[in-house]
């Protein structure tokens, strides 16, 4: 047959057609096509290498690497307090959830404990980021299937969720809402009430979303059984996340070990069946949903309070007392200065981001900078699975499924 | 036999009461032993609780003690729980010798309470100046703060007002208000400087250090009061306001203010000296230095010459600095074919300028004398200035004699110029120790001279070169003991100048000489040799380990391209000209 195939190949437009041409073999020649870094398909800037036989996926290749800006080392040269901007850019989409990531670790290791107003803050920023970033895949999930109104909902729901993120930490997108002992900034006056109207009218995009696409014909046949990976697949590869739970694993760090408020508010975890590309949406569309459950009673439960902890050591002093006091301007100075000063060890401390499981590893040798810093991106051990999954699939499905898995440059380059 | 008469002692004599116990045998003869935060610690018997914890790695925070200074233990800052203290009362580790046996607490509960409520009252009157206060950077009371204390203010009444700004003399200024009077500048101007001319005034919290009325703090020593003040009390009036601390990097250099040699920091910002500190050396200045070798530093920014010069006053134009060194071979060496040249070196040159100078002024020019240049005599002490003013000139002797050279005086070069026995001069340095003898040169058909400053010998040169002093180079100086003490470099030569020894090579290479240096060290190795055992015991990477400091920020993890930590892309010469002018000037 092979042979047959390799005589049959050849074809110029020169030769007259042999009669029985339309019965001939399709050539078998396989074809290697480049998508990207620079390609309006690809998510980020990202390189993969396709080898097509036909229109199926015989063995694909990524290349990353165009993002990599080097945030593990540019932090030992800045200040603890100084690594929070750069942690924005891990995953651009999500950053408060970065921010946490961090204080969480350096405060793991500095043994501080934020006071509670913090700790409710701190995850209100998370949940609404978690929402953004869920947002932002389900439309662009829409469409890259042709389902252009999904697109414009979700970003409709994004931007008025980052409109009050705005509100809460001064910028769109980097927010460095986070501190080393609690957070930057209270909330501003009438904020809960007008997020809670925020959260109506996302509640309304989410369900004209789910309307849209959940039980559309297209929709369903081209992310059902596409770019399936099993439970066990899916742990070896060290996914996790929404990835892993769509594979019928329920590990959801705010469950497994609760950190901050999550022990204080009632949620659930959705767990899918097949880990294909339908149920890593589905996934998204209910993690909205509790997301939104957990914003509602963190607000209802959240408490006037201080927003970060009261000492000099590792938070700048209120400002009359720096221009008023010696004690208040020397803690100022020696903060900005030289950093605040966290004890030499080792921590890791982990939370559930968007994507998955976000670890810091920082290490300090006692002084004002960190030592050694580390970081497990959540997206990265999905990306590496990729070939996995895609292998066998048709071209088409390769950028939606690289869509589920919600690659974000920022953070798996780091 | 008196004692035989003595009525006997009565039988039912009550017993004498219990002494103290005798103190046990020491647990290693000839030192003691004593337990300080769970680790043994074995000292010299007198050695103080304070030292034998550092010793140990332990460190007790302490303003008023200074190892070369008389214990006042007036801060109370170090005081720590020793077992052998009658009450369990704190003591202070300063002033407390170690007693054998004994055990030491340094970071129990109550040792930390102390220090937190000591700080408390010292910081009680302080002013609120960090951001105005020269210190800020280098504060014991901030490092302190931060480190013990961390509290904040519960001072609710106004604080004492003192005297802001009171000169004290020619070089300190005193800021009352921020003194925690710990004495330490009294104690030094009486015990090391031994001129009794500070003194604490009035009493509790209203007490000021003080000059007495009418005699200002004019000791030649005066200026280490501002290095031992462990706050921002006492300043320069020469460093007052002119840049923060915490940019500046320290290099580890020598003085050149006389012979002595008194080991350095020369701390720099970019292409800036902005002070001498004196840096730690029990062999030859302690840690202490005079007032005239502290503000030596001028010469190394005012009035430089960066750009090499052909022709003299208006007819002069500049020319490139490797050029007109190798030309300057050309114009020396039909001179010296005929006997009319002199050499002129300068003992402020280090010993690998004077090396390859030497070697150019034998092998190039077949010289067989050579004139000292440098500073005139200054003022002596027995403490630490010499009279001679220039550092090296023991080295510019060694060289002289390693090379064959005859060294002459000034006066002779002065004397064969106006008889005209002396047509061309090649002057490694421009010093001169009689600055009336500079129309001399005016005379000369040919002087190629490489200079650090413009004015004197410099301006009558026909071909001036730029040259680098000792901060814009590594090298070596050999003090008048003939110690020789190595400096290095702070920042990269300012504008076309190179260091002496450079300019000497490519003039060499104008007389045929294939010598070639890539940097000092290389030089040190070529022709260090030829000096035999002049130098002792010297090594050129002997350095000590005293770290040079880097300023704000510095590569974390050491620099992965070659440079200095902390190095900055130079700035183009007239950008910045008209600011170090005006720098200059507030001196």
């Amino acid at each position: 047959m092979d042979a047959e195939r390799k005589q049959a190949a050849p074809v110029t437009a020169q030769e007259p057609r042999a009669p029985d041409d339309l019965d001939a073999p399709f050539p078998a020649k396989r074809m290697l096509v480049n998508l990207g870094p620079s390609h309006p398909a690809m998510h980020g800037t990202t390189r993969a290498v396709v080898e097509l036989d036909g229109e199926t996926i015989a063995a694909m290749k990524l290349d990353i690497g165009f993002l990599h800006r080097g945030f593990e080392k540019s932090c030992e040269s800045v200040t603890w307090n100084q690594c929070f901007p750069y942690t924005d850019r891990l995953n651009y989409v999500s950053a408060i959830m970065n921010n946490v990531g961090f204080a969480l670790a350096v405060e793991k290791l500095c043994k501080i404990d934020v006071p509670d107003r913090a700790k409710y803050l701190r995850v209100v920023g998370s949940e609404m980021h978690r929402m953004c970033d869920h947002f932002t895949l389900v439309g662009a999930l829409g469409l890259e299937l042709g389902a252009m109104t999904v697109l414009l909902y979700a970003m409709e729901a994004r931007d008025l969720l980052w409109d009050r993120l705005t509100e809460l930490c001064g910028a769109r997108l980097t927010s460095s809402y986070c501190r080393i002992g609690g957070v930057a900034r209270d909330l501003p006056e009438g904020w809960s009430e007008k997020t809670a109207r925020t959260l109506d009218r996302c509640a309304v995009l989410r369900d004209e979303i789910d309307a849209l696409l959940t039980r559309n014909r297209i929709f369903v046949d081209r992310t059902r059984d596409v770019g399936v990976v099993n439970r066990e697949d899916a742990l070896d590869l060290g996914f996790t996340g929404p990835c892993l739970r769509a594979s019928g694993e329920p590990y959801d760090v705010r469950k497994s070990a609760p950190y901050l408020v999550y022990d204080r508010v009632e949620f659930d975890v959705p767990v899918g069946a097949h880990g294909d590309n339908f149920d890593r949406y589905l996934m998204r569309i209910e993690e909205m949903r509790q997301s939104e459950r957990i914003l509602r009673q963190c607000l209802a439960q959240m408490e006037p309070g201080d927003i970060a902890i009261r000492d000099f050591r590792y938070v700048l002093p209120p400002k009359p007392q720096v221009y008023g006091t010696i004690e208040g301007l020397m803690a100022h100075f020696k903060i900005i200065m030289e950093g605040i000063k966290v004890p030499a060890g080792e921590a890791y401390s982990y939370t559930e981001a968007a994507n998955g499981e976000l670890g810091f590893y920082v290490v300090s040798d006692g002084g004002g900078r960190p030592y050694k810093l580390g970081i497990r991106a959540p997206g990265w051990p999905m990306v590496a699975g990729l070939p996995h999954m895609v292998v066998g699939s048709l071209l088409a499905d390769l950028i939606p499924t690289f869509d589920t898995i919600n690659m974000i440059g920022g953070e798996v380059e780091q | 036999m008196a004692e035989e008469t003595k009525p006997p002692a009565p039988a039912a004599a009550p017993p004498k009461p219990a002494g103290p116990p005798p103190p046990p045998p020491p647990k290693n003869p000839g030192m003691v032993t004593c337990t300080i935060d769970g680790k043994e610690v074995v000292v010299k018997p007198g050695t103080n609780v304070l030292e034998a914890a550092k010793h140990a790695g332990i460190e007790i925070p302490y303003y008023c003690y200074h190892k070369r200074l008389s214990i006042a233990a007036n801060c109370r800052m170090c005081l720590v729980e020793m077992s052998n203290s009658p009450g369990g009362k704190l003591q202070p580790s300063c002033q407390m010798p170690v007693a054998e046996g004994i055990t030491i607490k340094t970071d129990t509960p109550k040792v930390k309470d102390q220090q937190r409520a000591n700080l408390e009252f010292i910081l009680l009157n302080h002013p609120v100046d960090c951001a105005i206060c020269d210190q800020a950077g280098e504060c014991k009371l901030q490092d302190f703060y931060m480190k013990y204390d961390g509290q904040p203010s519960r001072l609710d009444v106004p604080k004492v007002e003192k005297g802001k700004r009171v000169p004290l003399g020619p070089l300190v200024v005193l800021d009352q208000e921020r003194c925690i009077l710990c004495t330490r500048c009294v104690r030094f101007m009486r015990e090391v400087a031994k001129a009794p001319q500070l003194g604490v005034a009035q009493r509790g919290n209203e007490s000021f250090i003080t000059a007495f009325p009418g005699q200002p703090l004019d000791n030649q020593y005066s200026g280490n009061v501002v290095d031992i003040c462990p706050v921002g009390a006492l300043t320069s009036t020469d460093f007052r306001f002119r840049g923060r601390v915490w940019f500046m990097s320290a290099a580890r250099s020598v003085c050149t203010g006389c012979a002595r040699g008194c080991n350095t920091f020369l701390d720099y910002l970019s292409e800036t000296t902005y002070r001498y500190r004196p840096r730690e050396n029990d062999a030859v200045n302690q840690e202490w230095m005079c007032d005239d070798g502290r503000l030596s530093y001028k010469y190394l920014n005012a009035e430089r010459v960066l750009a090499a010069r052909e022709g003299r006053g208006a007819a002069g134009k500049a020319v490139r600095a490797v050029d007109a060194a190798a030309k300057a071979g050309a114009i020396l060496k039909p001179l010296a074919e005929q006997g009319a040249l002199a050499a002129l070196f300068s003992p402020l040159a280090s010993l690998e300028d004077l090396l390859a100078a030497a070697l150019v002024a034998t092998e190039g020019l077949g010289r067989a004398e050579v004139y000292a240049g440098g500073h005139p005599d200054g003022w002596q002490d027995d403490f630490l200035k010499v009279a001679d003013e220039n550092p090296n000139r023991k080295g510019l002797e060694i060289v002289a004699q390693a090379f064959g050279l005859v060294v002459r005086p000034f006066s002779d070069l002065v004397r064969s110029i106006e008889a005209g026995r002396v047509r061309g001069v090649w002057a490694v340095g421009a010093e001169a120790p009689d600055p009336r003898a500079a129309p001399a040169f005016g005379k000369l058909e040919a002087f190629v001279c490489q200079a650090y400053n413009s004015g004197g010998l410099a301006d009558e040169a026909t071909l001036l070169l730029p040259a680098a002093p000792h901060s814009e180079m590594d090298g070596t100086f050999v003090s008048f003991e003939g110690r020789a003490q190595r400096f290095e470099l702070a920042y990269w030569p300012r504008g076309d100048s190179r260091p002496h020894w450079a300019l000497a090579g490519h003039l060499g290479r104008g007389l045929g000489l294939t010598w070639r240096w890539k940097d000092a060290r290389e030089v040190f190795e070529d022709l260090g040799k030829r000096l035999g055992s002049a130098l002792g015991d010297f090594r050129w990477d002997g350095l000590p380990s005293i770290q040079r400091r880097h300023g704000l920020t510095p590569l974390a993890a050491g620099t992965v391209d070659g440079r200095l930590p902390g190095y900055r892309e130079r700035v183009p010469l007239d950008v910045v000209d008209d600011a170090r002018r005006a720098l200059a000037k507030t001196s």
